[in-house]
């Protein structure tokens, strides 16, 4: 055992480094910044070192080993980058292209493709072969993800995740050789709450996502930090967005989170939250009509209907807000006396990945139930119950108010709605103000475990929708109750001074990969 | 042990039969003691995965994904697993062939002694395309890599029997002699 302390020494490249025995060459050379090309390697999976394409020269070796597998010896010395190196690399790919369709125009992967980048490394813009290519074509392999088998360069990634990671060993390797394709016992489709991973992990355009096909060029979309809001796990994710839209998102890599992997109902999730008709406008009430106004006139209208002191404020907020607005909505509430507020939790069957059982699809399929009980808000079955006779003031925030009974709020001395979509019983509101999605605004979200978690802004709101606490705090600036917060940072600042579990957090220490909770006092995990 | 085999051939025995019942039950009787003599020289079941599809497709002439599934069962597999290994070895069918299987080498050495005339002369004889089997359900005309006996070029294999230096011109006699 005491062999796993050893460090070893090794050079690289002509850089000298010690690391730990057991490390592989590949993995050491990352360390000094040498990127060694891979198609079957990778970090979440097992190395087959089938792909041929990590040779590296060893001093003393006879041959070029594959770093993927290679364990570091002491006093070892590698260059990843000789000729000897380059030649068996370019050997690889140019057997991989053999009877590759080049079809990159038209590929999902293009742009985001290892077979691309690594073809252009090593040069080869002409192929040898004159012999007509193998065509195979295209097969779906799920309901949602097609199979092109020309494209495959058998590397078995998604052999492995289905057999490593999702411990549903669906997937093999049919027929051998050039006549190799993946595919099921049956060549039937199959089913798992993990399966879009398998297109992650492809690192050419063979197994690519129907939800994304044709959708966009890799190139053309931006990229943004952000959480899922699927369920309350939290995976860190990428958003991927076009003019103003989500087209998918990815896992982003959290070892305490998600690991690489991040289940499909999630990506559904992230990519359909904000759809459909929006809030574009604040509106006030005058007579009958809900009217559009301008920011000035709502606030002036808000803190007007305030200052007529309506009574003590009850809420129904939605368990998808961020901890910002779920916060300054309760310091809102404390100025007029809070009668306390509820959210409700829809929640669906739980689903583990068996390879990495931290990740679960959990029951509770909203984002930040943990940060609205945190907050002093009460999980509910019947949310409409207390609210319904109330007759003070009222909160909606976020929630889409689907399944309220009718006259709902018609009770209140001020019904105020803020958020995304007017449905029929948000139409009785005195105030209704259009708020922010998740990916429209910075923010946290707090998980199951108690772990805080930053999002970034990756769209714009649509027309004059604000995030709740720039709106709230703005409003609270006139009632003379604290100061204007400018960004999402210092409205947490305040929130991590009032809440004792989250003492000693802020912006910077969450980084992009959270903190807090477990084991807490802060437990920073910095990212 | 019904037939007296050593473990280490039961699963090599040739099996001579022409008509091979596709649903002819497996591992049963006779079948259920090779099994056993099978799983009995390895450490671990998945090892003997080939010999048991080896005398599974002996049974039934061909590997049916019935046939995998079971064999997928008794070795304690995944069926995409056990169909991944039949896929690999082109000695398991995994189509139906005819009642007589005939693989002819073009490898490099049948090749270039004429092995194509082989191969369109059994084609045009048995009236069928490569791979597929002829209407009365009688031949199946495969290409295959090496059959071991490269000095006695073309070389072809019908069932289990081989046959050495054969010329384009003797594919009708070849044919006559099975019937």
């Amino acid at each position: 055992m005491n062999d796993e302390k050893k460090l070893l020494n090794v050079t690289i490249d002509g850089v000298e480094l010690e690391v730990p025995a057991g490390t592989t060459i590949l993995a050491a050379a990352e360390r000094v910044g040498a990127v060694i090309p891979r198609y079957c390697y990778h970090p979440g999976l097992s190395a087959p070192a089938v792909c041929r394409m990590c040779l590296v020269e060893v001093e003393g070796a006879p041959k070029p080993l594959a770093s993927c597998v290679q364990p570091v010896q002491d006093d070892m010395v590698v260059h990843t980058n000789t000729a000897q190196a380059r030649k068996a690399r370019r050997a690889a790919v140019e057997f991989l292209l053999m009877n590759h369709p080049l079809d990159c125009p038209i590929c999902d992967a293009a742009g985001q493709c290892e077979l691309q980048d690594y073809a252009f490394e090593t040069g080869q813009l002409k192929t040898r072969y004159v012999e007509p290519k193998l065509v195979m074509g295209r097969d779906k392999v799920t309901p949602e993800i097609v199979y092109f088998a020309d494209r495959c360069i058998l590397c078995t990634r998604c052999v492995r995740f289905m057999d490593e990671i999702a411990k549903d060993p669906v997937l093999v390797v049919i027929n051998r050789g050039q006549r190799g394709y993946i595919d099921t016992m049956t060549g039937e489709l199959f089913e798992n709450p993990f399966s879009i991973n398998i297109v992650d992990v492809c690192p050419v355009g063979a197994l690519v996502n129907e939800d994304f096909l044709f959708k966009a060029r890799a190139w053309d979309l931006d990229q943004t930090a952000s959480i899922c809001p699927g369920c309350s796990q939290g995976c860190n994710v990428s958003l991927g967005t076009k003019e103003e839209r989500i087209v998918r998102a990815k896992p982003r890599f959290n070892p305490e989170v998600n690991s690489y992997w991040m289940c499909d109902h999630g990506r559904k999730t992230v990519i359909n939250w904000g759809a459909g008709a929006r809030i574009e406008v604040p509106m006030a009430r005058d007579g009958d009509e809900l009217k559009p106004v301008d920011w000035p006139q709502a606030l002036d209208a808000l803190s007007e209907a305030i200052g007529n002191e309506p009574g003590r404020a009850r809420a129904i907020v939605s368990a998808g807000a961020s901890n910002e607005s779920l916060f300054t909505l309760r310091r809102l509430m404390e100025e007029l006396g809070s009668d306390g507020g509820v959210f409700r939790v829809p929640t669906g069957p739980e689903a583990e990945l068996p390879g990495f059982p931290k990740l679960k699809l959990r029951r509770d399929r909203v984002p930040n139930a943990k940060g609205a009980e945190l907050l002093g808000f009460q999980r509910s079955d019947a949310v409409f119950d207390s609210a319904q006779g109330h007759r003070g003031a009222l909160f909606v925030l976020e929630d889409t108010l689907e399944g309220a009974p009718d006259g709902f709020g018609t009770n209140a001395e001020l019904f105020v709605y803020i958020g995304t979509r007017l449905n029929p019983a948000a139409r009785s509101a005195d105030i209704v103000l259009p708020s922010t999605t998740f990916a429209e605004m910075a923010g946290t979200f707090t998980n199951f475990e108690g772990r805080v978690q930053r999002f970034e802004q990756a769209l714009r709101g649509p027309g004059l929708a604000r995030p709740w606490w720039l709106t709230g705090s703005a409003l609270l600036e006139r009632l003379g109750a604290g100061g204007r917060y400018r960004t999402a940072a210092e409205v947490f600042a305040a929130l991590a001074s009032e809440v004792s579990e989250y003492e000693g957090l802020n912006y910077e220490v969450l980084g992009l990969k959270g903190a807090g909770a477990p084991g807490s006092s802060a437990a920073a995990t910095a990212g | 042990m019904s037939d007296g085999l050593h473990p280490a051939v039961v699963s090599a025995q040739p099996s001579q039969r022409d008509e091979k019942n596709p649903d002819a039950p497996l591992f049963e009787g006779e079948y259920q003691d090779r099994l056993e003599k099978i799983l009995s020289r390895y450490p671990f079941k998945r090892a003997a995965l080939l010999p048991v599809l080896n005398m599974a497709q002996q049974v039934r002439g061909w590997i049916s994904p019935d046939t995998i599934k079971r064999v997928a069962e008794i070795l304690e597999l995944s069926p995409a697993y056990v169909r991944s290994v039949a896929s690999f070895y082109t000695m398991f069918q995994l189509r139906p062939a005819g009642k007589y299987l005939i693989q002819v080498c073009t490898g490099i050495g049948c090749d270039l002694c004429g092995a194509e005339d082989v191969v369109e002369g059994l084609l045009k004889a048995t009236g069928t395309r490569i791979g597929e089997t002829s209407a009365d359900g009688k031949y199946t005309v495969v290409e295959v890599e090496c059959l071991a006996g490269c000095g006695f070029p073309t070389m072809v294999q019908i069932n289990d029997r081989m046959y050495e230096n054969v010329k384009a011109e003797d594919v009708e006699g070849l044919l006559k002699e099975l019937d």
